[in-house]
């Protein structure tokens, strides 16, 4: 929707010429909008310069000229006429619509921003603050914008990229008001964690977790970095700690069972996983890992968990995983027509993951 | 120690019953070195890659290592398959400038103070083919003359070297019908239909030519996945005993599948008495071809459980060995891989399923960030418990700009097995190298398992074991119905298993002498099955020796 807007320029009823006009601009005027609905826009342009050269104070004409430059994608040439129709005409929403989408098309948001805010488009506005900087501004208007037009995949992008921004400005924020306390630490550690500069993000958090020890998340997040660097025992001490700060916490719970998991600790990690389904039931890949841990010592558990993962997940890729432990599981228990039929379902998945209906 | 002495023991009974005596696990903590690395008096050998700006995938993926006894003097020889001189810009017809010495393959036969010679040149395998880049290398005795025979696997034509006997082999691919074509990787003889006589089998990696090479990574240009290129055939050949062989790779079922397969290893996993074949695929689901023993073998790795990790993922397979490292006497499955999961094992679960248990062996906390190449389950504490080692290093030389935690060059790995749950040990370096081949056997006969490992641009590695009290037994099988390598056969020791067999790792071929560590025991007691089928069984043989084992004549 924001993309027609930005670029959909037909904001006059083009039948009729103003009749206001200075008799000799009247019939340039007529020929420039016959010209327009011919789509000969290059025709046009030079029957609406030539008309307001004539009428040089007719907000029609300047707007008709500064419309098919639009429709010519000529933002920039567009600018001018429409600049000089808004003096004339400060009240016409047309005016400003066509004016301000022209400024943000050509780059200039900051400008594009005050005749935006008169027509109330927040979709566009939230747009061009994005663009002049404005996150705070930006994610409001979009939100707004989305709440009319909820699935719109521009209104989505934009505030996808708002909120990034926001967050980025966020922490630029922190880090300038105050590098060395907790959350700069944090700050600085998911940065160094999401450039996969594990060693920095591992001494960021833990200088985070000396300063304020009892800070919930510090310790889940430095287990993260241990967890990418496949240090298991390391992570695993950092999510038993946020366990104890956050008992309540199932994503805690989780990331310590898999770290057992990991670890070849295939009881404690079973137990804890429970622990997490317990918090936050029917969580996939809570329950996927619990099959994973139990599959050997408690296979009646690993079956319920993985039947549920498929029941929730359906046709997944963790689906497809949760078919393959039970088929081992099977397998084991020689049962090897259901492991025959889960292999099946498997490759059913597989299949539908290399080639998915159009 | 002399070949007379090696020799000693010339067995050749009937068959009995034998009961099992697994070793105590030993609960001493791994925290001395296991292995003295030092260099060898006369190795000179440096693994010529040539890498380029161009990221060619060949430059990354070389080259395999032999250990074998040429001259049947009773030391080990070391055989080293060089790479080539790659270029940014290759055209056809395609020069590698194999006939440069510095590109070379090398022989170093062991004089008997320890020392090696170059023995390259005089024993005709200096010309490794111009056209040819280097890959792996494949050891056996394929016509059953008693002297080890040598193939060598290349981007290009491989080739395979006839031991004459004395010192020389002479290469007899146009007759063997052999060379195969397109990038061949791991290979290895064994004998798929009992006959007696050792076939070959070889896998190729993928469809990749000079003029489909590509560089990947617009910015930070580096290697190509596999994915980006055609996966291609195996090849199965058959030997028909004339010093021919057939490409029996489409008859035979091997050519129904199309990977990227890099390591090969054999065992008979089900316990049919026919040698099965497993392919470690790089990103790709891996391979299990079951011998029906008709001939013909049955893809099925998704089946049996043996094709993809715990996580469900295809694992990037690179090396593979096949033997059992829990002492349950099913042959089990350790494929090495890249980052970010660990290395597979494949458990034998027994008729014929297996289970991915590297979790619950241990190695997520000793593999989950490292990229493994060859691999060994040897007994190097002599305990009675197989170990792992395994050869590590990044296939991408500028793996730090993609990701930090990642390195090119890393040490190997050793993990002590105690009692089916590996731990970690030292290894006696933690040198960083682009570790690439590894083959494994007792260097220097002394009772205790050693390690050469190759590393792209740089000299090999030797790993020679510090050896310690535990009690050992090595057996050389001499095949006379079976083929005379004795390859497939079962040999069970105090209720150990090993499966005979050269091939494993990555591109390498081991030492074909059968080790055991036996612990506290002085004596033990084998049981073999031959390929043949004839069961043959010696009691209460002493510790501490080298023995040769003639297949019985009576069933």
């Amino acid at each position: 929707m924001i993309h027609a807007l930005l670029w959909m320029c037909l904001l006059l009823p083009a039948q009729s010429a103003d009749a206001s006009l200075p008799p000799d601009a009247l019939p340039l005027l007529q020929s420039g909008i016959d010209a327009e609905n011919r789509g000969a826009f290059d025709q046009a342009v030079a029957a609406f310069r030539k008309a307001a050269e004539l009428a040089p104070n007719s907000a029609i004409v300047l707007l008709r000229l500064g419309d098919t430059y639009m429709k010519e994608r000529d933002y920039a040439a567009a600018i001018p006429p429409l600049q000089r129709a808004a003096e004339l005409s400060p009240d016409a929403p047309a005016v400003h619509q066509l004016l301000g989408y022209a400024l943000l098309a050509a780059g200039y948001a900051s400008e594009a921003i005050p005749h935006l805010k008169i027509i109330h488009d927040d979709g566009a506005l939230g747009i061009a603050q994005l663009q002049a900087g404005q996150a705070a501004e930006a994610v409001a208007n979009l939100q707004a914008a989305l709440a009319k037009s909820p699935d719109d995949p521009d209104l989505l992008f934009y505030l996808s990229r708002a909120a990034t921004a926001l967050a980025g400005q966020s922490l630029d924020r922190l880090r300038s008001v105050d590098p060395n306390s907790a959350r700069g630490h944090q700050a600085l550690g998911q940065t160094d964690y999401e450039m996969k500069m594990l060693p920095e993000a591992a001494k960021e958090y833990e200088q985070a977790i000396a300063l304020r020890p009892d800070l919930p998340g510090l310790r889940l997040e430095l287990g993260q970095v241990f967890a990418a660097g496949s240090e298991w025992a390391k992570a695993e001490e950092q999510f038993r700690g946020e366990t104890k700060l956050q008992p309540g916490s199932a994503e805690a719970a989780y990331r310590l069972g898999n770290a057992l998991l990991q670890q070849g600790k295939m009881k404690e990690a079973a137990q804890e996983l429970k622990r997490s389904d317990s918090l936050s039931p029917d969580m996939p890949e809570t329950l996927y890992a619990l099959g994973r841990a139990a599959a050997s010592s408690d296979p009646d558990v690993a079956e319920h968990a993985l039947q549920r993962v498929i029941e929730l997940e359906k046709q997944t890729p963790l689906a497809g995983q949760a078919h393959l432990v039970l088929a081992q599981i099977h397998r084991r228990q020689g049962k090897t027509e259901q492991a025959a039929r889960d292999m099946e379902n498997y490759r059913k998945i597989q299949a539908l993951a290399a080639h998915p209906p159009s | 120690m002399t070949r007379r002495e090696l020799l000693s023991f010339l067995f050749s009974l009937g068959a009995l019953e034998l009961g099992s005596v697994l070793p105590a696990q030993d609960a001493r903590a791994s925290t001395s070195p296991v292995f003295r690395v030092k260099s060898l008096k006369g190795v000179d050998f440096v693994l010529r890659n040539s890498p380029t700006a161009r990221k060619h995938l060949i430059e990354t993926m070389p080259g395999g290592v032999a250990l074998l006894d040429y001259n049947n003097d009773g030391l080990l020889d070391i055989f080293f398959v060089n790479a080539g001189h790659a270029r940014d810009n290759m055209a056809n017809p395609v020069s590698f400038d194999r006939r440069n010495p510095a590109y070379w393959n090398r022989l170093y036969r062991q004089n008997p103070d320890g020392s090696f010679s170059d023995v390259t040149k005089q024993a005709g395998l200096a010309d490794a083919g111009d056209s040819n880049y280097g890959m792996g290398v494949a050891v056996g005795d394929y016509d059953n003359d008693g002297f080890p025979d040598i193939y060598v696997t290349n981007f290009g034509k491989n080739i395979l070297y006839h031991n004459n006997g004395d010192g020389t082999f002479t290469d007899v691919t146009a007759k063997a019908g052999v060379a195969a074509g397109g990038w061949s990787a791991s290979a290895g003889f064994f004998d798929y239909d009992n006959d007696g006589r050792l076939d070959l089998f070889v896998t190729r990696y993928l469809d990749w030519s000079v003029e489909k090479s590509k560089t990947c990574g617009s910015e930070k240009p580096t290697y190509c996945p596999p994915g980006d290129f055609p996966a291609i055939t195996n090849i199965l050949y058959h030997n028909r005993g004339d010093g021919t062989f057939e490409d029996v790779s489409i008859s035979s079922g091997i050519a129904a599948k199309k990977g990227h397969g890099l390591g090969v290893a054999f065992a008979d996993y089900d316990g049919d008495g026919f040698t099965d074949v497993f392919v470690a695929n790089d990103v790709s689901d891996q391979f299990l071809f079951h011998n029906n023993g008709n001939g013909t073998f049955t893809e099925c790795g998704l089946d049996s459980g043996a094709a993809l990790s715990e996580s469900g993922r295809m694992p990037s397979g690179m090396g593979v060995v096949f033997q059992d490292y829990d002492n349950d006497g099913l042959p089990d499955l350790l494929v090495t891989q890249l980052p970010h999961d660990p290395y597979v094992l494949f458990h034998n679960d027994g008729k014929g399923s297996f289970s991915a248990q590297e979790l619950e062996a241990g190695l997520g906390v000793l593999s989950g960030n490292v990229s493994g190449w060859g691999v060994g389950l040897e007994d190097f504490d002599n305990d009675g418990w197989k170990d792992a080692f395994v050869v590590q290093g990044h296939v991408f030389d500028n793996v730090q700009i993609y990701d930090d935690s990642l390195r090119y060059r890393e040490p190997p790995l050793l993990a002590m097995n105690r009692a089916g749950r590996f731990e970690r040990a030292d290894p006696g370096s933690d040198l960083p190298v682009a570790g690439r081949g590894a083959a494994f056997g007792d260097l220097n006969n002394d009772g205790w398992i050693d390690v050469v490992t190759t590393s792209l641009g740089d000299a090999p590695q030797f790993y020679l074991n510090r050896g310690g009290e535990f009690h050992w037994l090595t057996i050389t099988l001499r095949g006379k119905r079976s083929n005379r390598d004795g390859f497939g056969a079962r040999v069970q020791v105090n209720g150990q298993i090993r499966f005979a067999t050269a091939a494993g790792s990555y591109l390498s071929s081991n030492d074909k002498r059968l080790h055991f560590g036996l612990g506290s025991a002085e004596t033990a007691d084998i049981e073999i099955r031959w390929p043949s089928s004839i069961r043959q069984v010696v009691r209460g043989v002493k510790a501490d020796q080298f023995i040769v084992i003639e297949e019985s004549v009576q069933p």
